[in-house]
């Protein structure tokens, strides 16, 4: 019995990691620009989620338009503020400048909402379960896995099939060539920041329902979702959720056989495997 | 190249998650009084805290800095209303002309090595003395510094019971170690089962692997084989966890599986809270949980998890309860609550007698000098009318010998005190009713 529950926990954790993961996916594994902010974009999300469900009694089901409409303009600014500035600049100057971000975003939220640990207990979805067979699983998760499913799908058609998706594919593979095709790149960039933003204010709306809220709850996911996105594949959207599947069960029964203490452990150890078996990821490019 | 940046990005984000935050303490010092110094007669006398002010356990470590800050503040001024407690009547440290006391506060962010090299930083400053650090892994680091330095150490909740048997001569602890509090929570399962016929026998622990859990996991081992275990007790089990948790649905369901009478919680605030909330959804219907020094004694547990942080347990050197009976302790909770908003809890309170008892170590000494303070704190029973047992005082390896906390347990989302019978002020209630119950 015990198995199966643990099975299935997993899937359902790899769900959630592969949520915070697909926004990533489109400027890491994309673009190959690295946002370091990504799991403060989380928590802000996360905040923002809080905020309405506290003073405004909205449930975090229905503030999930905002927190996503939040989280894109985020995007946005930073790509203006901070990328478009740097993107040029030798090195791994685009990676401080995110991290620096990252750290005065967590500062700003330290002093403004105090380090407390917040939690939403009696959002629409809080505390109910879903019962199959001995299995018990909780409904908070169970949405949040539906919500992964569905955004990966539409960033995959997005990619795919519109205009904007192909102008990003191209800025891509060689940003001066798209250029030379009449791509504004500028916008295409900001656009991508905008959309990983989004999808990450959707997991961060999402697990506010379950999840602590604090200024450093984004920083452990981030480091999930970085290695998520590494493992599953450059380039791939799909690979950024098998990569969230892949680390949710590592952690799930690589903690239950070999000691719950080292589950990430485990984790990082298949991700160096991976990696040298297949350099860009299990789906990469 | 993507290659290359993955693994770079894994190792910084390694690195940087224990760097998070990034806030360090103040770097302003006294420039008026220095290690040594001997004058009757300074303006101000500077000691160091060292505490999470940012990272996982920041929501703590702030709540404990106020502590701190009310207890300078009482140093500092003119309390009548709190005549009983030592220094509060007359401002500053009288003998030595009334010098003000100026903490400085630094960030260890839940990292030991952090807590190392701020305690270095704080005494190359020139502090007197130092307190915190709250995590008994950054405690430790920390006061092996002071020790090198010469310069004492009054750790405050710290519970971690190898943190006074290292034969430190410039430590001292005020918080019971874990090794008592285990034997606490044992006595308390006995009087559950003798006078509530609970039928506690079997134990689990479940802990956060850092100093602090694999302590108190051992300590468990080392009461039942010595005691416990040939009174009916029997250890099922151990579940460690990983600092920094995602999530503890693996964990909850190992101690599931292990179907103990009573559960043993070594965690933070974080942790705790998810292990509740998911105590609650797969079921989990133990007779008894009991708290060491951690999160459960953080008031954002009743905050957060409402009636469903209900029934747990822990020890504690505070309780709301207790107030009416506290003259002192209501109005220096009154204080408290002026800059949190919120009551004392356990670590709090102990923090603030760590202010508290190095001041008045400070005042008694009438010096600066580390060997003078150490002596003092070494020979005085120091009243605090502020805990429930109203004294302080170290033995020789720098424990508190006079236990300064109880049994308290939440009801009705206030935490009320269970045991001893002669501190409780409301029946404890077990087994814990199941959740499909509630």
């Amino acid at each position: 019995m015990i198995i199966e529950q643990i099975i299935a926990n997993g899937i359902l954790m790899g769900f959630i990691y592969a949520l915070v993961s697909v926004g990533l996916s489109l400027t890491w594994g994309v673009m190959d620009i690295i946002n370091f902010a990504h799991g403060e974009f989380l928590m802000l999300s996360m905040y923002t989620a809080f905020w309405m469900f506290s003073i405004l009694a909205v449930d975090p089901l229905i503030a999930l338009p905002v927190c996503t409409l939040l989280i894109f303009i985020l995007g946005v600014l930073t790509y203006f503020g901070i990328i478009r500035r740097v993107i040029n600049a030798p090195g791994l100057t685009a990676l401080l400048a995110t991290f620096g971000l990252s750290m005065f975003l967590k500062n700003l939220a330290q002093f403004l909402w105090t380090p407390n640990f917040r939690y939403i207990n009696n959002s629409i979805v809080s505390g109910k379960t879903i019962e199959i067979g001995n299995i018990v699983i909780g409904m908070p998760q169970i949405v949040a896995a539906a919500a992964s499913i569905i955004m990966t799908v539409a960033i995959m058609i997005f990619i795919d099939k519109t205009r904007t998706g192909k102008a990003i594919q191209a800025t891509a593979l060689n940003k001066n060539t798209a250029q030379l095709m009449g791509i504004n790149t500028k916008k295409i960039y900001a656009i991508t920041f905008g959309i990983s933003g989004a999808c990450v204010g959707v997991a961060g709306a999402l697990m506010s329902t379950f999840f602590p809220i604090y200024p450093a709850a984004g920083a452990l996911y981030s480091v999930l979702a970085f290695v998520s996105v590494a493992l599953g594949g450059f380039g791939n959207i799909k690979g950024a959720l098998f990569g969230g599947l892949i680390i949710g069960l590592a952690e799930a029964l690589g903690g239950y056989m070999f000691g719950t203490q080292f589950k990430y452990a485990i984790v990082f150890l298949i991700y160096l495997i991976v990696i040298q078996v297949r350099p860009k990821g299990l789906f990469g490019w | 190249m993507k290659l290359k940046l993955a693994l770079l990005l894994v190792a910084i984000m390694l690195i940087t998650s224990v760097m998070a935050g990034c806030s360090s303490g103040q770097p302003a010092a006294s420039e008026t009084t220095t290690e040594g110094e001997q004058s009757a007669n300074v303006e101000k006398v500077t000691i160091g805290a060292i505490l999470p002010l940012t990272g996982g356990a920041a929501a703590t470590g702030v709540k404990l800095r106020a502590a701190m800050e009310v207890a300078q503040e009482i140093i500092n001024g003119e309390y009548a209303d709190l005549a009983n407690v030592p220094l509060a009547k007359e401002a500053g440290l009288p003998n030595l002309g009334n010098a003000k006391l100026e903490i400085i506060f630094a960030d260890h962010q839940g990292n030991p090595e952090m807590a190392k090299s701020e305690a270095e930083r704080l005494i190359e400053q020139g502090v007197v003395g130092l307190v915190g650090a709250y995590q008994s892994s950054a405690t430790k680091p920390a006061s092996q510094s002071a020790e090198q330095y010469g310069i004492p150490f009054v750790a405050g909740s710290s519970s971690s019971a190898a943190l006074t048997e290292r034969g430190l001569n410039y430590f001292v602890r005020i918080a019971p170690n874990d090794d008592i509090e285990t034997a606490m929570f044992f006595d308390y399962l006995i009087h559950l089962n003798e006078k509530y016929n609970a039928g506690i026998k079997t134990v689990a622990v479940a802990y956060i692997d850092n100093e602090f859990g694999v302590h108190a996991k051992e300590m468990v081992e080392k009461w039942v084989k010595e005691k416990y275990g040939a009174l009916g007790f029997e250890l099922v089990g151990v579940v460690p966890y990983a600092v920094d948790v995602t999530n503890v649905d693996t964990e909850v369901q190992q101690i599931k599986s292990l179907n103990a009478d009573a559960i043993f919680h070594a965690s933070y605030i974080a942790d705790i809270t998810m292990f509740v909330n998911k105590y609650k959804e797969f079921n989990v219907n133990p007779k008894a949980v009991l708290n060491y020094c951690g999160g459960f004694q953080d008031t954002q547990f009743v905050i957060n998890l409402g009636n469903d942080g209900d029934y747990f347990a822990g020890g504690a050197a505070f309780s709301a309860d207790k107030l009416a009976d506290m003259p002192e302790l209501a109005v220096i909770n009154e204080m408290y609550k002026a800059k949190t908003g919120a009551d004392l809890d356990g670590p709090a309170l102990e923090e603030f007698a760590s202010v508290m008892v190095l001041a008045e170590a400070i005042n008694i000494a009438g010096s600066l000098d580390g060997d003078a303070i150490m002596d003092v704190i070494k020979k005085t029973e120091f009243k605090a009318p502020y805990f429930a047992t109203g004294a302080i005082k170290f033995d020789s390896k720098g424990q508190n010998e006079i236990l300064a906390s109880y049994v308290v347990q939440t009801q009705n989302k206030e935490y009320r005190a269970v045991y001893p019978v002669d501190i409780a002020t409301v029946e404890p209630v077990v087994p814990i009713p199941e959740w499909s119950k509630r």
